[in-house]
């Protein structure tokens, strides 16, 4: 990283050295095929949509070096929970590629049975609680798995993904306040896309969606260390993120993470993080071009058997309309 | 057997589970105070990090129980009276209630939220509703509705016991009721209802304060007309047998409800002999339940639009007739 993170934009305590930060070739790579695989992922989901196999879903391209960078300091048992444009943090997460295929086009080997579809999937085998359709949903619970780990004293930690239009619901306010209440172990991470000018994604409004630049602002007012930074630099949300998981991990509670993030389909933007990283790791000598290509045709080839998996696989019973609407037996 | 209060009991029960279960956590607002009777001393047995005071913000202490639930934890939710609920629908009825259906079974929410509820103390349309039948219309929850401390706290440690999000309806008027509780711990099974009274003449369906009132006019009416009381405890699931067996014996049903009279427990309980019981009745079903008013503030209007004994032997009257 060439550029010290932007002091101006950070509020209190986040002064994260970022030039300091020493990743070895191996958690750079890594770093990199998590972004790559979301990529591809998600244009398997494009892919199925185009071709009318499956509806519409929200997409988070722009924001995979966010995710990647999250999961790298998470394992399969520190939970995070996120919004309905959720592929990216799932993938990076862990969640099985076909079983998420698979619960996108609503069969019945879908991580949800094909029950609860894009926007609900949860794989609870890596943690990851919960895709939330409703705007904000999903936030409340992770101060509940926060708190959870809290209890057990077990060292793991949250991480509640949300947008900048979740930023102002009332029940993110109210648990950015609760957590710095309870010092739970909690990372709140906002990405902000609408970063350039305040619209929202896909719709037009011509009134702002926040009355200030910087969700991070709200830190300070809530108790809690955070600030603002660019989402298409996976090194630095790294080191960010890093500091902040650290934090919780150690029982210093909750940070509020702020990413801009452009959404972009391609790799044409100077904002695309697979782009933005791609060059620097070709810089550094970490990646060149044969490696690259090997990278991208072993996922690529990941997400086509996902994608084979899932156009394969069997539609639920009708019976399964009925089941699950509790669970059986006590305790 | 000893005899203690409603609140005593719900107390206990708290004491079992989480004597038994570390896991077993409580937080809401005020749960740590002295003057708060179904918690008071939870906090100095079990620390407090287990019994938490929590900020006013309904949405996210309930969601915080629901994430908890979801990793494995049982917590009691505890919110002061039910209205207040109505702040934090989407973590309620979104997130709590749906979330196993959603994952195809792959999660469950063992979460008991207690609400404090009811008419009758002269508290207005936002301090007094019953709303069970709000709860009770979305699929996902089991609905308890205790009427006696015995039931209070075998139905609450059940709850506790339960893997699935189970809302727990307090009435306050019933706290300082004594009733015989047994001092060990023990469980009564959802789904089952209670016979209070046997009769021939006619059925009375109630749940919660207006299974007393309902056992009132009984014994008000006894020796001219024999009336069987029958509360079913839970709502969701629902002893249908139980009333279904009643009404073939007597032919006559009156349901009576605390809560809103329109699309709710009453008119659940009426459709139930319409569609299953239609040829053992003899006469109309007759509900007495609030009618599709806001509660007022002013106690005789209160009096006047709430359900009671007086009522109950009118509505009975009426169908034996």
């Amino acid at each position: 990283m060439e550029a010290p993170v932007d002091n101006s934009k950070s509020r209190s305590s986040i002064s994260v050295h970022v030039n300091s930060l020493k990743l070895t070739k191996t958690q750079r790579l890594d770093l990199y095929r998590v972004m790559v695989r979301i990529r591809a992922f998600e244009n398997g989901v494009r892919q199925l949509t185009s071709e009318g196999k499956i509806g519409h879903v929200s997409l988070s391209g722009g924001g995979e070096a966010v995710a990647a960078a999250v999961s790298a300091h998470l394992g399969p048992e520190d939970q995070i929970g996120s919004t309905h444009r959720p592929l990216g943090h799932l993938v990076a997460k862990g969640c099985s590629l076909k079983h998420m295929m698979a619960e996108i086009a609503g069969k019945a080997t879908g991580t949800n049975r094909g029950k609860g579809g894009a926007y609900h999937i949860f794989c609870p085998e890596v943690g990851a609680l919960g895709a939330n359709g409703i705007v904000g949903g999903s936030v409340p619970m992770c101060a509940g798995y926060a708190l959870a780990n809290q209890l057990r004293a077990n060292g793991r930690v949250a991480v509640s993904y949300f947008g900048e239009g979740a930023s102002n619901q009332g029940g993110v306010q109210e648990t950015l306040n609760l957590a710095a209440c309870w010092k739970l172990p909690l990372v709140f991470v906002c990405e902000n896309s609408s970063p350039v000018v305040q619209t929202m994604l896909g719709h037009e409004i011509d009134y702002p969606q926040l009355s200030i630049e910087d969700v991070s602002l709200r830190a300070p007012a809530y108790g809690m260390p955070g600030g603002s930074h660019p989402g298409w630099d996976a090194e630095e949300a790294y080191a960010v993120v890093g500091e902040a998981v650290k934090r919780a991990r150690d029982g210093g509670g909750p940070t509020l993470l702020e990413f801009k993030v452009h959404r972009v389909e391609g790799e044409e933007s100077e904002h695309c993080p697979i782009r933005c990283y791609r060059e620097k790791l070709m810089k550094l000598g970490v990646l060149n071009e044969k490696l690259d290509r090997e990278i991208r045709d072993t996922e690529a080839t990941a997400v086509k058997e996902a994608t084979d998996f899932a156009v394969g696989s069997p539609e639920p019973e009708l019976v399964d309309a009925y089941r699950d609407i509790f669970k059986e037996g006590t305790r | 057997m000893r005899e203690i209060t409603y609140a005593e009991a719900i107390n206990e029960g708290h004491r079992h589970a989480m004597r038994e279960n570390p896991e077993v956590i409580l937080f809401g607002e005020n749960v740590s105070s002295s003057w708060r009777a179904a918690t008071k001393g939870l906090k100095e047995e079990f620390g407090r990090e287990r019994v938490r005071d929590a900020p006013i913000t309904e949405t996210a202490f309930i969601g915080t129980g629901v994430g908890a639930a979801v990793v494995g934890m049982r917590p009691i939710v505890e919110l002061m009276l039910a209205d207040f609920s109505l702040v934090a629908m989407d973590q309620v009825l979104n997130q709590m209630a749906k979330t196993t259906y959603m994952t195809g079974g792959g999660v469950s929410v063992p979460m008991v939220l207690r609400l404090i509820y009811g008419a009758g103390g002269g508290n207005a349309a936002t301090h007094s509703e019953s709303l069970y039948g709000l709860y009770a219309h979305m699929p996902g929850m089991k609905i308890v509705v205790p009427g006696n401390p015995y039931d209070a706290k075998g139905l609450l440690i059940a709850a506790i016991h339960d893997p699935n999000p189970v809302v727990f309806f307090e009435h306050r008027l019933l706290y300082s009721v004594r009733g015989h509780v047994p001092e060990e711990p023990y469980e009564v099974p959802f789904g089952v209802a209670n016979l209070l009274r046997e009769g021939s003449d006619v059925t009375v369906v109630a749940v919660g304060r207006m299974v007393g009132e309902a056992v009132k006019a009984a014994d008000e009416l006894k020796g001219r007309v024999s009336v069987e009381v029958i509360d079913p405890r839970t709502l969701v699931p629902l002893d249908e047998e139980a009333v279904l067996r009643s009404v073939q014996k007597t032919g006559r049903l009156v349901v009576v409800d605390e809560d809103y009279e329109r699309c709710g427990f009453s008119a659940e309980v009426a459709a139930l002999a319409a569609e299953k019981g239609f040829h053992s009745l003899r006469a109309p079903v007759a509900r007495v339940a609030n009618p599709n008013v806001p509660i007022p503030f002013n106690r005789s209007l209160e009096r006047h639009v709430l359900p009671d004994a007086e009522k109950i032997v009118r509505a009975i009257k009426a169908v034996v007739k």
